[in-house]
């Protein structure tokens, strides 16, 4: 008896947690799309899907000219009538679940994202990991159909890129949940990601080789206030977005050397083999860049006198990745001149972007909202429904600061140094 | 009744074989005018013997009156029972009857042809003793008897089948056997009523505890050191006339994966293989059905990149997945059934012909997908690994192929669930199958899947084992 009883909880159990679907599909019925994208024409949802096309494999290696994607638009009232249009057009079912990307034309974007988002989130299909783009300035489906990078479907090429935010933090990647998080909390607004096609400007001769005539760029950001776009960050402001975020891990950060010239912490090694290289050209700008190994930021709200003061503190761990100025970095002096050079560029970064969507665009979209909602619950339930416009008065305190863990291999920089 | 007239003795003894040819007698008169009739099998016997030991010294006598005296040979017994005689014959003895004698006398001659000892084909290993049992019962007693030089080790004959009177006899060591364990053995060994025991696997399905269940809850082994190992344990071994498998009891699921050689390598390795095996049990038993499952339900839980390598071979192919999958498994057991039965010479044709069609040609005419045939390529691979479990893998991966394919996942978990359930709920001789994990015992687990080095093993397998616990004696305590 105890042992049924015993068998009974654990098919119960595992009911619950692998529940798969009744009714089984077929792979090669399925038309697996990995890029979607939305537009808006004429009060109708254009759907525009790319789906693998299957080449058997041959065994052998595959030509280069199998193409990998097929591209279908299909229209419909809703986004869930035009998924289903599809096959009317296309002989193999949408399959949404592989879907790592979602891109929105700026039109639907500007008439207001969530307005046909619901199928998205609803459907056990779509998967909430999917990113969310904005075709800036365009249609999503001209910034679809082709694929520059290495990999030959665009959905793959995209989503490495959003995967690789990291190393520039110079763009959102952010995905459907996350959207909706910040969606729903009066306290923050969304910032998605934006890709752009832009013509190629250069490799005259690679063209021939190349088909691909353009190149997509997944730089900046684009601000939403609610479900609407008001407007777009560029990569700089960008990454001091992040940084605000606390989303930096990998980025670099470049600015202009501290100009030393007779200073007494730029006495250089003397080496072997070689002379101090004191006559530079001034004409080439010199900048000093910091590779990001840790970044952590921690934003605070503070009533003061009435007014409300938005504070953030940004603690920066890197190494020194380039110098092209004239520090020598095996002083202790140097570095802290570099680390102080560093946190002033990154302090510059932030509040340029704070300004932007302070004055601009009005719109919170840092989540100070939420860090006041916590702090003082009784006051935001007043202002809540006009937290931007108490955002855009309010002062802002930046205070960052950078330590250099390590300087390279070298200490002198390599254009100081002449060979006899 | 023994006749003191010796033509009725003939008789009696003729009729009840029925006159079979190969049953000899010989009379002749002693040295002192007596009469001397003599039974033997043909081939049971070494001829030479019985001519220089019985019948020479028996015609030459003419004063000794003691048969014992004139008779040289060491087994030589007397009996008064025409039956026992009888049996006596058919087992490769010579009886002698006398003129104006009611008692026979029986002489062990036997020298009957049989198989040389050689290495156990089926438990290969890299290290340990090859040797492995034969057909022969005493040949086996006496390997076991090598191993194990004590006066503790007990053998018990027992002789089943009306027709076949098959020598069966259980091995154990007193002190150290588990008593109810023993007496549990007697009692089935004693209750099996069949006629003919031709393999030590009639006994073990005579005396199995759950004569349904797919999972076998008696051990065997060709290998007297395998023997030596688990009657240390606590176990009892039984020994079957003309079978080179020597039966143990009680068998755990964890003896499935355990092989001689884990005990005779270091650890570390030990323990790897261990794992290895384990391993392969899973993936051997689930992977076609977990295929199955994900490639019909569960397409989202695959990686993007693998999807598309995945339904790029399915493109083209005809059969639906599970069908492609149940052919493949059916094909892979007919070739493996005909390289079993095929002579050496055919076979190797067989499996040349087996790999490239399965292989090569079934993938290029889009008959079966390559990711398939990689698939149940792996589970035939892995089901190698746990010999004992063989029987079992086959059945219970179609089993989890068809709830995959009906049922996805859920279907997998579920089979899975109830073999795991069953399996726990086990008991082989009143000792519960799913120990060292069911019950819990933390000495056992030192020899689950991790090996412990062998100075660890400080006591027996607490299932099994309840006298005599300690078996390795720390240093310093001694």
């Amino acid at each position: 008896m105890k042992k049924y009883f015993v068998l009974l909880i654990l098919i119960i159990f595992s009911a619950q947690i692998l529940s798969g679907c009744w009714g089984s599909q077929e792979l090669n019925t399925l038309g697996i799309v990995t890029v979607t994208g939305f537009d808006i024409e004429n009060d109708e949802v254009v759907a525009t899907f790319e789906v693998i096309k299957l080449n058997p494999s041959s065994g052998s290696s595959n030509s280069d000219d199998s193409t990998k994607a097929k591209y279908v638009q299909t229209r419909g009232k809703t986004i869930f009538e035009a998924v289903r249009n599809e096959n009317l057009k296309f002989d193999r079912r949408i399959y949404l679940s592989h879907n790592q990307i979602y891109i929105f034309g700026e039109e639907f974007a500007k008439k207001g994202l969530t307005n046909y988002m619901d199928f998205l989130q609803r459907d056990h299909e779509c998967r909430e990991t999917a990113y969310l783009l904005v075709s800036k300035g365009g249609k999503a489906y001209e910034v679809m159909g082709f694929s520059p990078g290495a990999e030959d479907l665009q959905g793959i090429y995209i989503g490495d890129m959003m995967k690789n935010s990291k190393f520039t933090s110079k763009l959102v990647a952010i995905n459907i949940s996350e959207y909706f998080r910040n969606y729903y909390d009066a306290g923050i607004q969304p910032v998605i990601g934006t890709v752009e096609k832009k013509e190629k400007k250069y490799e005259k001769d690679m063209e021939l080789k190349n088909k691909d005539k353009y190149e997509l760029s997944v730089e900046g950001g684009a601000v939403f206030n609610r479900e609407k776009l008001v407007g777009y960050l560029n990569g700089e402001e960008t990454r001091g977005y992040n940084f605000v975020r606390d989303k930096v891990y990998n980025a670099i950060i470049e600015f202009p050397s501290i100009s030393t010239g007779t200073d007494s912490i730029s006495i250089p090694t003397p080496k072997v083999g070689g002379t101090i290289n004191t006559n530079k050209d001034s004409q080439i700008k010199e900048y000093t860049v910091v590779e990001i190994a840790k970044s952590k930021t921690k934003n605070d709200v503070e009533i003061q006198d009435g007014k409300l003061v938005l504070k953030t503190n940004v603690n920066v761990k890197g190494t020194v990745g380039e110098e092209l100025g004239n520090i020598e970095i095996s002083q202790e002096k140097g570095v802290y001149l570099i680390e102080e050079a560093c946190s002033n560029e990154i302090k510059r970064q932030i509040e340029k972007v704070f300004s932007k969507a302070q004055k601009e665009y009005k719109t919170d979209i840092f989540g100070y909202g939420i860090l006041f909602h916590r702090k003082y619950p009784k006051e935001w339930e007043k202002i809540k429904d006009d937290w931007n416009d108490v955002f855009s008065d309010a002062e802002f305190k930046v205070n960052v600061k950078t330590e250099i863990l390590r300087t390279g291999l070298v200490n002198t920089p390599s254009n100081r140094i002449r060979g006899e | 009744m023994i006749s003191k007239k010796i033509e009725e003795n003939k008789k009696l003894i003729l009729n009840s074989f029925q006159n079979s040819s190969d049953l000899i007698h010989y009379e002749f008169e002693a040295g002192d005018y007596t009469k001397i009739l003599i039974f033997y099998i043909e081939g049971f016997i070494d001829r030479n013997l019985l001519d220089r030991d019985i019948v020479k010294p028996l015609i030459h006598n003419k004063e000794n009156k003691d048969i014992k005296k004139i008779i040289s040979i060491s087994s030589l017994s007397e009996v008064g029972e025409i039956d026992e005689v009888i049996n006596e014959i058919t087992d490769g003895n010579v009886a002698i009857f006398f003129d104006g004698k009611t008692t026979a006398y029986l002489a062990n001659l036997k020298n009957w042809e049989k198989r040389s000892i050689q290495e156990a084909q089926a438990e290969a290993v890299v290290r340990g003793p090859k040797e492995g049992f034969v057909e022969d019962i005493s040949s086996n007693r006496n390997l076991l008897r090598k191993k194990i030089k004590s006066n503790n080790l007990v053998f018990e004959d027992y002789t089943l089948g009306k027709q076949t009177n098959t020598k069966v006899s259980i091995a154990y060591i007193n002190g150290i056997v588990n008593e109810d364990v023993l007496n549990e053995v007697r009692k089935r060994i004693n209750n099996i009523g069949t006629d003919a025991i031709l393999e030590s696997g009639y006994i073990e399905q005579y005396i199995e505890d759950n004569k349904v269940s797919i999972l076998s809850t008696i051990g065997n082994t060709q290998k007297p050191d395998v023997v030596a190992g688990k009657i240390l344990e606590g176990r009892v071994a039984i020994f079957c006339d003309g079978s080179p498998h020597v039966l143990t009891v009680p068998k755990l699921f964890l003896e499935n994966i355990q092989t001689s050689e884990d005990y005779y390598i270091r650890p570390h390795f030990a323990s790897f293989l261990r794992f290895i095996r384990m391993l392969s049990l899973v993936l051997t038993i689930i992977l076609p059905g977990f295929y199955v499952a994900l490639q019909l339900f569960h397409q989202e839980m695959i990686p993007t990149v693998l999807l598309v390598s995945m339904a790029e071979s399915r493109e083209g192919v005809p059969f639906p997945t599970a069908i492609e999958a149940f052919l493949m498994i059916i094909m892979l057991e007919l070739i493996k059934e005909s390289g079993v039965r095929l002579p050496k010479a055919v076979g190797s044709a067989v499996s040349i012909v087996g790999a490239l069609v399965l292989g090569q040609a079934a993938v290029q005419a889009r008959i079966v997908s390559a990711p398939m045939v990689i698939v149940v390529a792996v589970t035939a691979i892995a089901e190698f690994t746990v010999p004992p479990l063989t029987e079992l893998l086959i059945l219970y991966r179609l089993i989890i192929l068809f709830l995959g394919a009906f049922a996805g996942l859920y279907g997998v978990t579920c089979g899975l669930v109830v073999l795991i359930v069953h399996g726990l709920s086990l008991k082989s001789f009143g000792v519960s199958y799913g120990y060292p994990i069911s019950p819990r015992d933390k000495e056992g687990l030192k020899d689950f899947i991790i090996r412990f080095p062998l100075c660890s093993f400080i006591f027996r397998p607490k299932a099994i084992e309840k006298t005599n616990m300690v078996r390795n004696i720390k240093p310093r305590e001694k």
